[in-house]
C-alpha cells in the first residue's frame, strides 16, 4: 500500500503529533506514504472564495504531483481531502477546465489526468488495507475503553463527494474502533459540526458548536472523543476549556486522533504516539 | 400488497395544556409505497385527531410538510415508509418538527423568521425595465444564463436547510441559507440591478461568512440543490466586488497570499490578520497555554521547494485578469 | 378583532398575489391586505407545471392572439365567453413578459427569448415555460415582489364568510388559525382568488388538500350564483395512491395502458391513436374498463396499469425521470421493474363564481382564477391557460380594484353576523354530535367518483345528488374532537368538508341537468352536444334554507360561431 501523502498544514504545525503517531506504526501495516515535497497548502475553501480559478490549479497542480508519482493521494485532515475531492471532481466533469488547469502545469511538466483518487486515512485502512486484517494485528486491545467518535464535517458531506457513509449514521468510525476492541457510546453529536471554520469569525457561536459536542460527549459516559480530522481535534481539545466555560459540564474529555487511537491498539505508548501533548490531559 | 406493523413515536406539544413536549407513540399496519405523510394522516382520521401538522399539495412542491424524520429535515410527502425500515422487529420511526424554529404546536413550527430574513435581504429581482415600460418586450437571456440559476429556483421554501443548518442552532439570527440561496439566485440573474446592494447587506453581521461550512444544507435539500455552491459563489462575488474587510474575506485572503508566498499557511499570524490587533488580543491567554504545551505554530514557516512554479501561476492569473 | 382595508384580497396564489401588486402599483395610497391559509409560496400554483400560453410569436411565427382565442375558444367546446377569451388572449402576451420583467425565469430559445412548446389542443406552439416548474417559478416570482412592495400578509386565516349589505361588499370573516381567534376584514373591495375545488373527489383528485373551494362556498353562502360546476376535467393518469399526475408525456414516450387481464384495452375504444388519443377519451375509456370489473383492487381502490417497462431501464431513466421520481417516492413504485397503478383523477374546475370579467353580481367583490368562472375555459380548459387565466385576471382585478376601492364606502360587518358565524363553530364541539370527518369525507370522495365522475347517466347522477343531502344532512351532527385554540387543523378540517359538501352538491346537480355531452362533462343518456337546448352557462344559487335552484345564463359569443369540435 504505497500513497502520495498529503500532509496538511495544521499537521506540519500545531497537530504534529497526528503524524508522530502515524509514522510508529505504518510500517506495521506495510504502508508507505510519499510526502507531496512540492504540494502546497490545500487552501481550504478559501481559495475559492477569493478566486475559483486560483482553487482549481492549485490544487489541481497538487494533484497532478500524486499523478506524476503513479499514486493515490491520502490524507489525514478531512478538509484538505474535501478540498481536493471537490477540486477532482471538477477537472473530472470539465474539459474546459482540465485543459486550462494543464496550460497553467505545463512548464512545470506536470498534467492533470484524473489518475489518481483522493482518500482518507480512515477510508485506507477501512478499505484498503481491511479492518479484519487490522484486528489480527492488535497487540493491546483498547478493550473497556468507551469511544465517542467524532467525524466531523468534510469526511461526510456532501456524500456525493465522499460517499463512504450514511452522513445521517455514519459508520465506519465505529468499526474500526471495534475492530480495535474498543466500545462505543451513542450520541447525537457524532454527525454534526464543531464550529472550527469559523472560529476566528463568529467565535461565540462556534464555540457553542464544540460545546455541544463535547457535553454531549461527556454525557453519554465516553473515555474519550476520537477524531479523523486535525482540526475538529483542535476544536475539541485545545479550545475545549474555553468551549465549556459557562457550562456545567462535569468533566473534562480527551480527544484523540485517529492514527494515535490506531497506535495504542498496535501497542505503542501515549508518550510516543504524542498524546501528552494535548491540552486536555488524557 | 406487502403490510408491516410500524410505531410512530411523534412530538407533541400544546401550549395551551402541556408544560413541556412529550411523545406519543402510534402504532399501524402499513403496506408497502406508502408515505410518512400518508401515515400521518391515518393517524389524524382514525386514532388522534388532535395531530398538528401542515401538508398541502402532497406532491413535493409546495415545501408545507417538512418535518424531521428518524433526526433529519425532510418532506414527509416525498419520504416513503418502507426506506425507513430497518428489518429489526420493532421499527419505529421517530417524527418531530423542523429544528430552529420555534413550535406552534405538535409539527407545526414557526416560519415567520424565514420569510423576515427574505424581505430584510432584498429577497427579488429589481429590474431595470421601468415600470411604464413593463410587458412590451422580454430581456434577453441566454440559456447558459438561465442555467446559472436553473438549480437555484427549485427552492420550495421548505425549511429543510434551516432546520439543519449547524450557525442556525447556535445563532438564531444567523442569515440561514434559504436566504443566502436566494440572494444567489437574484444576484446572478442578468435581469437584477440591486446585487451590490444586496450583497452589501447579506455581508454584514451574522451573514454571509458565518456560514461554517458544514454541508448539511446541501446534504439536505429536498430539491438536491447544491446550496453551498451557491454560498461560494457569493463569497467570491464579494471579492469581485472588493467587499474585503470583513474578518471572514481577511480569513479567505490569508490563504491565498500565503500560498503565492511560501506554499503553507502562515498560522501564527492568521488570528491577526483576521481580526486585526484589537480582535486578537482576546487570543493571547490560549495561544500562551498552547504554547507552554509546545503546541505553537512555527514563528517562521519554510517556503516549499518550488515556490516560483507556484508564484508563476499567480503571476500569469493577474496578467489573464489584467488582460481582460 | 376588527381589521380595515381598502382591498381584502383572499388567496395568494398567482391569482391573488398579482392582483395584490398590481392594486398597490396602480394606487399606492390604497391600503392592501391578503389573506391565504396556508403561506404565499405552499399555493397550488406551485403545482402547475406545463406553462403559460401566449402568442409571444418567438416559435411559431406567424402565431396570433386571433389563433389562440379560436384554439381556447374550441377547446372550450363553445362555452366560453368569447369577449372574455378575447382579453384574455389579447393581453397574453404582455402579462406573459411583465412577469419575464419582473424576474420570471424562462426556458430560452438560442435566441434568447422565451422558449414556448405544443400543447394539448392547439395550432401553433405557444405554451412558453420554465422547464417543468413554471407554476412554481411565477408563484415565487410573484410571491417576491409583493416582499418588495411591503404587501401585507396574514397568513394562516381562514375565509368563513364573505359579507355584504344589500349587495355591497362590507368584507370578510376569517378565522386565525394560531388562534381560532375570529377576525373580521371590514373592506371596500374583495378580491376572491381562493382556487379551484376538484378536491372533492378527494383521493381520486391531483389537487393539493386545501383546495376545497372556499372562496366558491362562501360566495354561495352570500347569494352569489356559481356558473357552470358540472364542468370538472379529469386527466386520464394520476396515480392510484394519492391522484397525482403522471403527465401525457408517458404515454407520448411508448407506454402501455393495461387492464387486469394484461390487455391494451385502448384499443377497443381508440383502436387508430390507441393511448393517445384525446384526454377525455382516455379517461373515459379508463373508467369504462373499471367499471366493468377489468380494473386492479387494492385498498386504495380501482386501477389500471402504466406499463413502461417495455421501454428499457436506459430510456425510462433518460426521457421520463421525474415520472420515475414520482412513481417511486409516491407509489413506491419503480417503472423499470413494475407497471404503474393509474387510473383517472379530477383535475381542474371549469366552474366556478360567476363573474363576467372578473365582476361578481355584489358590487366591489370580484373573483379570479380557479375559483371562477368568468367564462375563458367554458367547458374544457386547455393545457397552459389556466396559469394565464390567473395572471391576466389577477392583474385586471387588481387595477379595477385600486381604482374603485376609494370610492365605495363601507358601513362595517355586523356583530350579529360575527355571532353567527361564532355560533356554529362552537356547535361543532357539542357532545351531541357523533359524525366523524374522515368517514363523511370519504363517502363524499366515493360517492362524487362513483357517481359524478367522468361517465355520467341519469340514475347514478340522482344516486350522487341524493348521497350528498345525505351527507349534508350528516354534516349537521359532525363531531369536532379538537377543541384547542392553537392551529386547529381538525377545526379546518370540518371547515372545508363543510364546503366542499356544499359545492359537491352544485355539481351533481348541475351534472344531472345539463342533458347533453359537451367537453368534459359526458352523458352516456345523452351522447351528444345539443347545442340548440344545452347552449347556454347553469347557474347554480344557494338558498337559505341551503336549498340549490337551477338558473341559466347566454353565453357571449364573437366571431366563431358553433361548430362540431373534433380534432
Amino acid at each position: 500500500m504505497q500513497y502520495a501523502y498529503f500532509l496538511s498544514c495544521i499537521n506540519e504545525s500545531m497537530t504534529k503529533e497526528v503524524d508522530r503517531a502515524l509514522n510508529l506504526w505504518k510500517k506495521d501495516l506495510g504502508m508507505e506514504l510519499v510526502n507531496l515535497e512540492k504540494g502546497t497548502c490545500c487552501g481550504g475553501s478559501n481559495l475559492d472564495y477569493v478566486s475559483p480559478n486560483h482553487f482549481i490549479i492549485i490544487n489541481g497542480r497538487n494533484l497532478a504531483l500524486a499523478e506524476q508519482m503513479g499514486l493515490d493521494l491520502a490524507t489525514s485532515c478531512s478538509t484538505c481531502l474535501l478540498t481536493l475531492r471537490r477540486a477532482k471532481h471538477i477537472l473530472d466533469t470539465s474539459s474546459e477546465k482540465r485543459e486550462m488547469v494543464n496550460a497553467h502545469l505545463a512548464d512545470e511538466g506536470l498534467y492533470y489526468g484524473g489518475t489518481s483518487d483522493v482518500k482518507h486515512l480512515l477510508w485506507v485502512i477501512n478499505e484498503d488495507y481491511g479492518l479484519e486484517r487490522l484486528a489480527v494485528k492488535v497487540t493491546a486491545p483498547l478493550r473497556g475503553v468507551r469511544f465517542a467518535p467524532f467525524y466531523g464535517c468534510h469526511i461526510l458531506r456532501p456524500s456525493a463527494l465522499l460517499g463512504r457513509d450514511d452522513s445521517a449514521a455514519p459508520s465506519s468510525l465505529d468499526r474500526l474502533v471495534e475492530a480495535l476492541g474498543g466500545s462505543l457510546v451513542e450520541y447525537g453529536s457524532k454527525n454534526k459540526c464543531c464550529g472550527f471554520h469559523t472560529l476566528l469569525v463568529a467565535e461565540k457561536q462556534s464555540l457553542t458548536m464544540t460545546g455541544n459536542a463535547i457535553e454531549d460527549a461527556v454525557r453519554s459516559g465516553a473515555d474519550y472523543i476520537v477524531t479523523p480530522c486535525p482540526l475538529c481535534h483542535t476544536a475539541l481539545d485545545a479550545y475545549q476549556d474555553k468551549a465549556l466555560a459557562g457550562r456545567r459540564a462535569s468533566r473534562n474529555i480527551p480527544v484523540l486522533h485517529l492514527s494515535q487511537m490506531i497506535g495504542l491498539a498496535l501497542g505503542y505508548s501515549r508518550e510516543a504516539l504524542g498524546i501528552d501533548r494535548h491540552m486536555i490531559a488524557v | 400488497m406487502e403490510r408491516r406493523e410500524v410505531s410512530f413515536r411523534i412530538y407533541r406539544y400544546n401550549p395551551q395544556v402541556d408544560r413541556t413536549p412529550f411523545y406519543d407513540n402510534f402504532r399501524i399496519a402499513v403496506e408497502k409505497g406508502i408515505t410518512i405523510l400518508r401515515a400521518l394522516n391515518h393517524i389524524k382520521e382514525h386514532l388522534e385527531p388532535r395531530l398538528t401538522f401542515r401538508a398541502f399539495c402532497q406532491a413535493g412542491i409546495c415545501g408545507s410538510c417538512a418535518v424531521r424524520i428518524n433526526g433529519v429535515s425532510r418532506l414527509a410527502c416525498t419520504t416513503q415508509v418502507w426506506d425507513l425500515l430497518t428489518g429489526s422487529g420493532d421499527e419505529t420511526i421517530l417524527i418531530e418538527p423542523l429544528d430552529n424554529l420555534e413550535v406552534i404546536r405538535d409539527l407545526v413550527v414557526d416560519i415567520n423568521p424565514i420569510m423576515e430574513k427574505l424581505k430584510r435581504n432584498y429577497s427579488w429581482i429589481r429590474p431595470a425595465i421601468p415600470e411604464e415600460e413593463m410587458g412590451r418586450k422580454e430581456h434577453i437571456v441566454s440559456d447558459e444564463e438561465f442555467e446559472t440559476i436553473n438549480a437555484s429556483s427549485d427552492c420550495i421554501l421548505c425549511g429543510s436547510c434551516y432546520s439543519e443548518c449547524s450557525m442556525m442552532a447556535v445563532n438564531r439570527d444567523y442569515i440561514s441559507p434559504p436566504v443566502l440561496l436566494k440572494t444567489f439566485r437574484m444576484n446572478n440573474d442578468t435581469r437584477d440591478t440591486f446585487a451590490c446592494e444586496r450583497l452589501r447587506e447579506v455581508t454584514t453581521d451574522d451573514g454571509l461568512w458565518d456560514c461554517t461550512h458544514c454541508y448539511k444544507c446541501t446534504e439536505h435539500c429536498t430539491k438536491k440543490i447544491p446550496i453551498m455552491d451557491g454560498i461560494h459563489r457569493l463569497r467570491e462575488e464579494a471579492f469581485e466586488r472588493g467587499m474585503t474587510q470583513t474578518k471572514g474575506a481577511r480569513h479567505a485572503q490569508a490563504f491565498f497570499d500565503d500560498i503565492r508566498d511560501i506554499g503553507r499557511l502562515r498560522e501564527v499570524t492568521l488570528p491577526l490578520r483576521t481580526k486585526g490587533v484589537l480582535g486578537s488580543i482576546g487570543m493571547v491567554p490560549l495561544a500562551v497555554r498552547m504554547g507552554l504545551k509546545g503546541r505553537k505554530p512555527p514563528l517562521l514557516v519554510k517556503r516549499i521547494p518550488d515556490i516560483e512554479r507556484v508564484r508563476d501561476i499567480y503571476s500569469r492569473l493577474e496578467a489573464n485578469r489584467g488582460e481582460s | 378583532m376588527e381589521h380595515k382595508y381598502d382591498i381584502v384580497i383572499v388567496g395568494a396564489g398567482g391569482g391573488g398575489l398579482f392582483a395584490a401588486l398590481e392594486a398597490v402599483r396602480t394606487n399606492p395610497r390604497v391600503s392592501v391586505a391578503v389573506i391565504s391559509k396556508v403561506y404565499p409560496t405552499r399555493s397550488h400554483t406551485s403545482a402547475a407545471q406545463g406553462g403559460v400560453n401566449a402568442a409571444l410569436g418567438n416559435k411559431d411565427r406567424d402565431d396570433t392572439v386571433e389563433l389562440h382565442v379560436f384554439d381556447t375558444v374550441k377547446g372550450s367546446d363553445y362555452l366560453a365567453d368569447q369577449d372574455a377569451v378575447d382579453y384574455l388572449c389579447s393581453q397574453a402576451p404582455s402579462v406573459v413578459r411583465e412577469l419575464e420583467n419582473l424576474g420570471a425565469p424562462f426556458s430560452r430559445f438560442p435566441d434568447g427569448t422565451i422558449a414556448q412548446r405544443p400543447f394539448g389542443g392547439t395550432v401553433k406552439d405557444r405554451c412558453c415555460y420554465c422547464a417543468d416548474k413554471t407554476g412554481h417559478t411565477l408563484l415565487h416570482t410573484l410571491f417576491e415582489q409583493c416582499l418588495r412592495r411591503g404587501v401585507t400578509f396574514f397568513n394562516e386565516y381562514f375565509l368563513l364568510s364573505l359579507e355584504h349589505a344589500d349587495g355591497d361588499c362590507q368584507g370578510v370573516i376569517t378565522l386565525n388559525m394560531a388562534t381560532s381567534a375570529i377576525e373580521t376584514f371590514v373592506a371596500s373591495v374583495v378580491i376572491l382568488a381562493t382556487g379551484g375545488h376538484a378536491k372533492m373527489y378527494w383521493n381520486r383528485s391531483s389537487n393539493a388538500a386545501g383546495n376545497t373551494g372556499d372562496g366558491q362556498a362562501a360566495a354561495l353562502r352570500a347569494g352569489i350564483p356559481l356558473k357552470d360546476m358540472e364542468f370538472i376535467q379529469f386527466h386520464p393518469t394520476g396515480l392510484r395512491k394519492s391522484g397525482l399526475l403522471v403527465t401525457e408525456g408517458a404515454r407520448g414516450e411508448g407506454g402501455y395502458l393495461l387492464n387486469r387481464h394484461g390487455e391494451r384495452f385502448m384499443a377497443r375504444y381508440a383502436p387508430q391513436k390507441m393511448e393517445l388519443g384525446p384526454r377525455d377519451l382516455v379517461a373515459r375509456s379508463m373508467e369504462t374498463e373499471i367499471i366493468e370489473g377489468n380494473g386492479f383492487e387494492s385498498d386504495a381502490g380501482s386501477y389500471l396499469e402504466l406499463d413502461l417497462r417495455h421501454l428499457g431501464a436506459g430510456a425510462i431513466k433518460k426521457k421520463l425521470p421525474q415520472i420515475r421520481e414520482l412513481s417511486m417516492h409516491f407509489e413506491g413504485v419503480d417503472p423499470i421493474e413494475e407497471p404503474i397503478p393509474v387510473r383517472p383523477t379530477a383535475h381542474y374546475s371549469m366552474g366556478g363564481i360567476d363573474a363576467a370579467m372578473a365582476r361578481t353580481a355584489i358590487r366591489g367583490v370580484y373573483a379570479i382564477g380557479e375559483c371562477a368562472c368568468i367564462s375563458v375555459h367554458g367547458a374544457n380548459r386547455l393545457g397552459g391557460n389556466s396559469l394565464l387565466d390567473i395572471l391576466v385576471f389577477g392583474k385586471r382585478a387588481g387595477q379595477e380594484a385600486a381604482l374603485e376601492a376609494p370610492e365605495r364606502k363601507v358601513h362595517g360587518i355586523t356583530p350579529a353576523a360575527v355571532r353567527m358565524v361564532a355560533h356554529e363553530i362552537r356547535s361543532y364541539a357539542g357532545h351531541e354530535r357523533y359524525e366523524r370527518y374522515g368517514i363523511i369525507r370519504e363517502e363524499m370522495g366515493k360517492t362524487m367518483g362513483d357517481n359524478v365522475g367522468i361517465y355520467r347517466i341519469e340514475g347514478r347522477l340522482r344516486k350522487g345528488v341524493d348521497e350528498i343531502q345525505s351527507l349534508r344532512e350528516r354534516f349537521r351532527r359532525i363531531r369536532l374532537f379538537d377543541t384547542g385554540t392553537v392551529f386547529n387543523t381538525n377545526l379546518i378540517q370540518i371547515l372545508e368538508l363543510k364546503n366542499m359538501l356544499d359545492l359537491a352538491l352544485c355539481v351533481a346537480v348541475t351534472a344531472l341537468e345539463r342533458l347533453e355531452s359537451r367537453g368534459s362533462h359526458y352523458r352516456e343518456d345523452f351522447p351528444r352536444r345539443d347545442d340548440e337546448a344545452w347552449h347556454r352557462h347553469s347557474l347554480c344559487t344557494m338558498g337559505g334554507d341551503g336549498e340549490m335552484s337551477l338558473n341559466h345564463k347566454a353565453v357571449t359569443m364573437g366571431k366563431y360561431s358553433l361548430e362540431t369540435r373534433s380534432y
